[in-house]
C-alpha cells in the first residue's frame, strides 16, 4: 500500500516528472558509456591491433630506433626453438583517401606460420598461388587489406598509390587479404621485407623481430633469457602486447580525464535525482504524514523512496548504457583523431557492446539514483504524523543550520586544498580530480544559505517588482529543492567555465609557445592526413633538393628517433644549435636565457631536455642523463629544460652533428626554412614548391599556415570535451525544469490566491519566470565561482600531472560572462513551460479543492 | 642426388642462370660452395647410423637452394632482397617401428639465419647447417624439436670425390643445357649424437653425400624420377637413378654410377641396368602409390637382387611450404652383392615437371 501510494500512484499522476528524471539519469550514464566504449574501441584497438599482426609471436627484439638485419644472424644459435621473423613497419598516407596506412614488410618464407596472413602464400605445386608467393617475395607489390580495397576500389592487378617518406609510390596489387582477420589487417599494406626497407629508406634496419616458438608450451622465460644473451645491448626482448601496452600508455592519461570529465555529467544526473526525490518528498509531506499516522513506519517510508530511487536508476542506468552506445559511435571518430595525434594508422575497430561497460552503466545508474536518495530517504523519514503537519511552514535556515552548512562548506574546501597538493597516484591525477569534486561539494554546502539569503534580499529591496519578490519568497520556502536544481545547475556551470578554462589557457599557451618556438619562415613536410597530421618522414633527397633552392644555411631538419631513459620510452630529437643561438631558441621553464642553455650545449655536448621529461624522471639543469638508443649508450649534462606541448614521454634534443653520428642515415620528419631579413620570400616559396613538387608529396608551409594547423589539431583534440559539456548543460536544463514543475505544483493554492485577488495571467507567469531565473543566477553565479577555482586545478594540477607539461592560466572572462547569461537566459525561458500551468482558470480549481 | 628441391619452384625460365654444359671444370673444395650463378642447387646426406642399444636409424638431411633472381642487384637494393631461396628436409626414420619423423625450414638466403658460401662447404638455415672443416669432415647439425629429434653428427670421408655423368656433367635430356653437375662423396663414416624425445644417444654408422647443381635439368615429358644409393657390403657404391616419362616408362637419359672399392669410378648408361619396379606401398595420407620394392641388376659389375625399402611409410609431405610430396626412406638390396642405402621416388603424388 505504501509502494502504491508513494511511488505507483505519482508515475501515473505524474509521468512526465518521472520520466524526466530517468531521462537525467541516462544522459548521464550515456556521457560515462559512450566515452568508455568510444575510448576503448580507439585505445583498444591498438592492442587488439598488436595482438592480431603479432600472430603467433610470443617475444620480440626490439630496441629504440630498431635493430640492425645483422641481429638475425645473431640469433641462429636460438633458431632450434623459434622461428625468427623481420619486421619492418611505417605508417605512409594514402593519397586519394588522405588516410593514414600502415605499410607492414613481412618474410613471406617464413611468415605463413606465423601470421597465415595470407593463405595464398603456402605454396602449392600446380596452382597459381607459386606465382603469388614469388611476385611478393621478390617484391613486385603488396597485398592490401579488404578495407583498403574497398575504400580504394582496389583488386589484384590495380595500383595502389602511396606517399612513403613524402615519395609517391606506386605499388601493383598483388592480392587482397580475405576480410575478418581484424580491424588491424582492414587497412594494412602487406609487403616483403626488404621491399618495406627499400621504400621507407631503412636499408639493413628492422623494426623488430618476432620469436615464434616452434612447439606450444615452450619456456617463455628461458627464450628470453636466451634471446638477451644474444642481442645487442640496448635491445630488450619483450612480448608483443608489452607494445599495446606501451601505445596505450601514450593515451592512457587522456583516456583518464576524459572519463573523469564523463563522470562530472553522471554527477549531474546525480544531482538531478536528488532534487526529483527531495521535491516529490516534500510535495507528498501531506501523504507521508497520513500514512505515518495510519501506523507506516520510518522504515517502510524509506523503503518506498529507495525503490523509486532504485527504479529510476535501473531504468536510467539501462536507458543510458543503451544510449551510450549509440552516442560511442558519434564519439568514436574524435576519440580516434585524438588518439591518432599520438599514435597515426591506429587500427579502427568498431564500437562493440561490451558487457562490462553495459553492466557499469547500469550499477552507475542504481548507485547514483540510490546516493541521490540520501538526503530525500532522511527527509522522508522525518515527516511527521499528520497531527504535527498541520500548521508547519517554511522557514528560514536557522543560525546553527547555517553554520553547519558553511562548516560543510570549509571542510570541502580544505580536503580540497589538501587533495590537490598530493602527487599523482601511478601517474594519474586522481587525487586533483576529487579535489574538485570536494569543491562541487562547496557549491552544494553554501546554496542552502545563498537560496534564503535571496529571499531575505527580496524581502529587504522594496523597489523590487511584486512578481520577483514573490519568486524569491517562493524560491526560499522551497529552499531545499530550489538548492537542489541551482546546484545542478552550478555543476553544469562548473563543468562548462572549467574545461573552457583548461582549453583556453592550453590554447593561449601554445600561441605563445609557438610565438617563441616556431620562428622557420616555411616548414617542409610531409602530406596531411585529412585530420591534418603529417605523415611519415621526409625522404632525405628533399633535404638536398632544398639546399639547392635556398642554400644549406638555411635549412634546419627535425630529426627524431625513440630511445630508453631508465628504461622507459622517450625521445631524441637533434637540433642545430648554431643555428638555434642565432635564431633564438625555445623558452625554459625558468625563464633563463635560452641561447645561454644553447651555447652551454652547444660547447659541452650537453643536451637540453622538455618540461615532461624532466617531470617524468625528476632531472634538472645540471644532472647528466643516460640513454640507450640504437645499440649505443649517450651519456649527456642537461643544459636547460624547455617548455613543449608535443611529446609528454619527454625529450632529449642533441646537437644535430652529435645525433648523425649515431644515425648517419635517418631521414628528417620536416626541415624548417630560416631566410635572411632581405630574402624574397614568395620566390623563394615558389621555387621550393616547384623544386619540390616534381618529385615529392610534400607542403611548404609559411609561418602563419604552420601556426594555424598547430591551432587547428589542438582544436580538434579537445573537440570531445565540447560534447561532454553538451550533455551536462542538458541534465541542468532538466533539473531545473523538473524542480519547476515541482515548485508550480506545490504553490498552486498561493499562486491561485494571486489570481484570486487579480493576478493576471502574465504575473503569474512572471512568478514562475523569475523563480527560474532565480535558479539559474543562483546556480550560475556558485557555478562560475566554482568553475574558476576547478579550472584552475585542472590547469594548474590535473594537466602537469597527466601530461609533464606547464601551462599558464587564462580564464576566458567573455566565456564567462556569456555562459552565466546565457545560463539565467535558458533557465528562464526553461521556466515558460512551468508557466503554462498557471492558468488562471485551472487555479481557480485549485483552491477550490484546497478549500474543500 | 636428385632430390626434391622444389621449393616454391616454379618455372622461372633459364634468362640470367648460367646453364650446366661439358665441358664442366670444377676446383675443390671451391665447387663443394654455392654456385650462385645456376638456378637450383643441394646438397644431400642420407646414411643409416645404429645407436649402443642396436636401436637403427634412418636420417636424411638435405639443404635445397633454389635462384629467385639472377639479375644484379640495383644501388640502393636491400640485402634482403630475395634472391635465393633456401630450404631444409630433416627426416629420421626408426627402422624398428618404422616411424618417420620429418621438419622442414625455409628462408630466404642472406638474412643472417641462411647462408651459402661461395668458397667451400658451408651452408645452412635456421637450425639446419652441413659444413666442412679443413681436414675434409663435415659437421651435420640439424634440429627438428618439433619432431622430438636432434642431430649432431661428425662424417669423415670413407670415399674420394666423384663426378657422375660423362665428363662431369650429368646429362638429364636432349636439349644441350638439360645437365646438372653432380658430385658425391659416396661412403661417410658417421659418429655423433642423437637427441631423441628428450634423451641422448651416440651413433655411429654410414652415410651417403651428394652436391648437385644446375638450371634446367629434366628434359621434356619427364615427371619424375626413382633413384637409390647403395653401399655395397663389398666396397663398392652403386647409384641409379630411372628419370619416368608421364607414361611410366624410363627415359633413355637415365643414368648411374658405379664406384669400385678403389674409390674409381664407372659411368653407367641407361643400357647398362636394370632398375625395375617390383611391389607397392600406397600412401594412406595422399593415395599415391609408391614403388617400394625394385629389381636391380648391373649385369656388367655382378650385381643382381632385390631393393625393399627398410619402412614403407616414408612419405614426406612439403606440400604446406616446398609444395611437394615424396618418398624418401632407407633400403635393403640383398642379392648377389648386397648393401644398404636410400630410396627416393619423385612425381608420384606430385609431378615434377617444370620445377627443374
Amino acid at each position: 500500500m505504501i509502494l502504491r501510494a508513494l511511488f505507483l500512484r505519482p508515475i501515473r499522476r505524474a509521468p512526465l516528472r518521472f520520466l524526466v528524471t530517468v531521462v537525467g539519469v541516462a544522459a548521464g550514464v550515456a556521457a560515462v558509456v559512450a566515452t568508455l566504449a568510444s575510448s576503448r574501441a580507439a585505445v583498444a584497438a591498438l592492442q587488439e591491433g598488436v595482438a592480431e599482426l603479432s600472430g603467433r609471436a610470443v617475444l620480440e627484439v626490439r630496441a629504440p630506433g630498431g635493430l640492425a638485419d645483422s641481429v638475425l644472424g645473431d640469433l641462429v644459435p636460438l633458431a632450434h626453438a623459434a622461428i625468427l621473423v623481420p619486421i619492418v613497419e611505417e605508417v605512409a598516407l594514402s593519397p586519394r583517401t588522405r588516410t593514414p596506412v600502415r605499410l607492414f614488410g613481412v618474410d613471406a618464407f617464413v611468415d605463413a606460420s606465423v601470421r597465415g596472413v595470407a593463405p595464398a602464400f603456402a605454396a602449392r605445386a600446380g596452382n597459381e598461388d607459386d606465382d603469388h608467393f614469388l611476385e611478393f617475395v621478390r617484391g613486385d607489390g603488396a597485398w592490401i587489406g579488404a578495407g583498403l580495397a574497398r575504400d580504394l576500389s582496389l583488386e589484384r592487378g590495380g595500383t595502389l598509390e602511396l606517399d612513403v617518406r613524402a615519395r609517391p609510390v606506386a605499388l601493383r596489387v598483388l592480392g587482397v587479404l580475405p576480410s575478418g582477420r581484424g580491424a588491424a589487417f582492414d587497412h594494412l599494406v602487406l609487403v616483403d621485407v626488404a621491399l618495406a626497407q627499400e621504400l621507407v629508406g631503412r636499408i639493413g634496419r628492422l623494426d623488430r623481430i618476432e620469436i615464434v616458438p616452434r612447439v606450444a608450451g615452450a619456456d617463455l622465460d628461458e627464450l628470453r633469457e636466451r634471446a638477451l644473451a644474444l642481442v645487442p645491448r640496448g635491445a630488450a626482448v619483450v612480448a608483443p602486447a608489452q607494445r599495446g601496452a606501451d601505445a596505450r600508455g601514450l593515451v592512457r592519461s587522456l583516456e583518464f580525464n576524459l572519463t573523469a570529465l564523463s563522470g562530472i555529467s553522471l554527477f549531474v544526473g546525480a544531482v538531478l535525482v536528488a532534487t526529483t526525490l527531495a521535491t516529490s518528498v516534500v510535495q507528498r509531506a501531506r501523504t507521508l504524514a497520513l500514512l505515518r499516522s495510519l501506523g507506516a513506519s520510518a522504515g517502510q517510508v524509506r523503503v518506498a523512496i529507495l525503490v523509486e530511487a532504485g527504479t529510476i536508476g535501473v531504468l536510467g542506468g539501462v536507458a543510458g548504457t543503451a544510449l551510450g552506445f549509440v552516442g560511442a559511435r558519434t564519439l568514436l571518430p574524435q576519440m580516434r583523431a585524438t588518439v591518432a595525434t599520438v599514435l597515426p594508422a591506429a587500427p579502427q575497430s568498431a564500437i562493440r557492446f561490451a558487457w562490462d561497460h553495459a553492466a557499469t552503466g547500469v550499477l552507475l545508474g542504481v548507485a547514483v539514483a540510490l546516493l541521490a536518495a540520501w538526503l530525500p530517504v532522511v527527509e522522508g523519514a522525518r515527516t511527521p504524523p499528520i497531527q504535527a503537519l498541520r500548521g508547519e511552514a517554511p522557514a528560514r535556515l536557522s543560525q546553527r543550520e547555517r553554520r553547519i552548512a558553511l562548516g560543510v562548506a570549509g571542510f570541502f574546501a580544505l580536503m580540497a586544498v589538501e587533495l590537490v597538493q598530493l602527487p599523482a597516484w601511478d601517474g594519474l591525477p586522481v587525487a586533483a580530480l576529487l579535489g574538485t569534486l570536494c569543491c562541487l561539494g562547496v557549491l552544494f554546502a553554501v546554496l542552502g544559505p545563498a537560496v534564503d539569503a535571496l529571499g531575505a534580499l527580496a524581502g529587504r529591496v522594496s523597489r523590487l517588482p511584486v512578481s520577483l519578490r514573490l519568486a524569491c519568497a517562493a524560491l526560499a520556502s522551497g529552499r531545499r529543492r530550489a538548492a537542489w536544481a541551482a546546484g545542478a545547475v552550478g555543476v553544469a556551470v562548473t563543468l562548462s567555465i572549467s574545461i573552457a578554462a583548461m582549453v583556453h589557457s592550453f590554447r593561449q599557451t601554445v600561441i605563445a609557445w609557438s610565438d617563441q618556438s616556431l620562428r622557420a619562415d616555411f616548414t617542409i613536410r610531409p602530406l596531411t592526413t585529412r585530420d591534418g597530421l603529417p605523415i611519415g618522414r621526409l625522404d632525405p633527397e628533399v633535404l638536398a633538393v632544398a639546399e639547392r633552392v635556398v642554400g644549406a644555411q638555411a635549412l634546419d631538419p627535425y630529426h627524431a628517433v625513440e630511445a630508453l631513459h631508465a628504461g622507459e620510452s622517450v625521445t631524441v630529437t637533434a637540433a642545430d644549435f648554431g643555428l638555434a643561438a642565432r635564431r633564438g631558441g625555445p623558452q625554459l621553464t625558468d625563464r633563463t636565457d635560452p641561447l645561454a642553455a644553447i651555447a652551454r650545449a652547444h660547447a659541452a655536448r650537453g643536451a637540453l631536455v622538455n618540461e615532461a621529461f624532466a617531470r617524468r624522471f625528476d632531472v634538472e639543469q645540471g644532472d647528466r642523463i643516460r640513454l640507450e638508443v640504437g645499440g649505443h649508450a649517450l651519456e649527456r649534462r642537461i643544459e636547460g629544460v624547455f617548455r613543449d606541448y608535443g611529446d609528454s614521454r619527454g625529450i632529449v634534443t642533441i646537437e644535430r652533428d652529435d645525433f648523425l653520428s649515431y644515425f648517419p642515415n635517418d631521414a628528417p620528419r620536416q626541415v624548417s626554412v630560416h631566410l635572411l631579413d632581405d630574402a624574397d620570400r614568395a620566390a623563394l616559396r615558389t621555387a621550393l614548391e616547384s623544386a619540390l613538387a616534381a618529385r615529392f608529396q610534400v607542403e611548404v608551409l609559411s609561418n602563419v599556415e604552420l601556426r594555424t594547423q598547430v591551432l587547428s589539431v589542438f582544436d580538434r583534440t579537445f573537440a570531445i570535451t565540447t560534447a561532454l559539456q553538451g550533455v551536462s548543460a542538458l541534465v541542468a536544463v532538466i533539473a531545473v525544469l523538473s524542480v519547476l514543475y515541482a515548485l508550480v505544483a506545490e504553490r498552486r493554492a498561493d499562486l491561485a490566491t494571486i489570481a484570486a485577488v487579480g493576478g493576471d495571467r502574465l504575473q503569474l507567469a512572471a512568478v514562475v519566470v523569475g523563480q527560474a531565473a532565480g535558479l539559474g543566477l543562483l546556480g550560475a553565479a556558485t557555478g562560475a565561482l566554482t568553475g574558476v577555482v576547478v579550472g584552475v586545478i585542472l590547469v594548474s594540477v590535473v594537466n602537469v600531472q597527466s601530461f609533464g607539461w606547464t601551462i599558464d592560466f587564462h580564464q576566458p572572462w567573455r566565456l564567462l560572462a556569456t555562459t552565466v547569461g546565457g545560463v539565467v537566459l535558458a533557465c528562464a525561458v526553461a521556466g515558460l513551460l512551468p508557466a503554462r500551468a498557471t492558468d488562471p482558470r485551472r487555479l481557480a480549481d485549485a483552491l477550490r479543492e484546497e478549500a474543500a | 642426388m636428385i632430390a626434391i628441391a622444389a621449393l616454391l619452384l616454379v618455372a622461372l625460365g633459364q634468362g640470367g642462370w648460367r646453364s650446366i654444359e661439358p665441358p664442366l671444370s670444377v676446383a675443390f673444395p671451391r665447387d663443394h660452395g654455392a654456385h650462385l650463378d645456376v638456378r637450383t642447387e643441394w646438397w644431400y646426406l642420407t646414411g643409416e647410423v645404429e645407436a649402443a642399444d642396436g636401436a637403427q636409424f634412418g636420417w636424411q638431411v638435405t639443404i635445397f637452394r633454389q635462384g629467385l633472381d639472377p639479375s644484379a642487384p640495383g644501388p640502393h637494393a636491400s640485402s634482403l632482397r630475395a634472391r635465393h631461396a633456401l630450404a631444409a628436409h630433416v627426416a629420421l626414420v626408426d627402422v624398428k617401428s618404422g616411424r618417420l619423423r620429418h621438419v622442414e625450414r625455409l628462408r630466404r638466403l642472406g638474412d643472417g639465419l641462411a647462408w651459402a658460401s661461395e668458397v667451400d662447404l658451408d651452408v645452412g638455415l635456421d637450425d639446419a647447417s652441413i659444413r666442412r672443416d679443413p681436414a675434409g669432415a663435415l659437421r651435420v647439425a640439424a634440429g627438428a624439436l618439433e619432431a622430438g629429434f636432434a642431430l649432431e653428427l661428425t662424417l669423415e670421408p670413407a670415399k674420394p670425390l666423384v663426378m657422375h655423368g660423362a665428363s662431369g656433367v650429368s646429362q638429364k635430356g636432349p636439349e644441350r643445357g638439360n645437365a646438372s653437375a653432380y658430385a658425391s662423396i659416396t661412403r661417410w663414416q658417421v659418429r655423433g649424437t642423437l637427441k631423441l624425445d628428450g634423451a641422448s644417444r651416440d651413433v655411429r654408422g654410414e652415410a651417403w653425400f651428394d652436391h648437385e647443381w644446375g638450371t634446367s635439368q629434366l628434359g621434356a615429358g619427364v615427371i619424375g624420377w626413382d633413384w637409390t644409393g647403395l653401399r655395397l657390403d663389398d666396397g663398392r657404391e652403386l647409384m641409379l637413378y630411372r628419370l619416368r616419362n608421364a607414361d611410366g616408362s624410363a627415359s633413355p637419359f637415365s643414368a648411374g654410377t658405379l664406384v669400385l672399392a678403389d674409390g674409381s669410378s664407372r659411368h653407367l648408361n641407361a643400357a647398362d641396368f636394370e632398375f625395375a619396379p617390383t611391389g607397392t606401398w600406397r600412401s594412406p595420407a595422399t593415395q599415391a602409390l609408391y614403388p617400394v620394392r625394385w629389381r636391380i641388376a648391373v649385369p656388367s659389375a655382378g650385381i643382381a637382387g632385390e631393393l625393399a625399402a627398410r619402412s614403407d611409410a616414408c612419405e614426406i609431405d612439403g606440400r604446406a611450404s616446398t609444395g611437394t610430396v615424396y618418398w624418401e626412406g632407407p633400403a635393403r638390396l640383398d642379392g648377389a652383392a648386397p648393401g644398404s642405402g636410400y630410396l627416393e621416388l619423385s612425381g608420384y603424388a606430385t609431378s615434377m615437371a617444370a620445377r627443374f
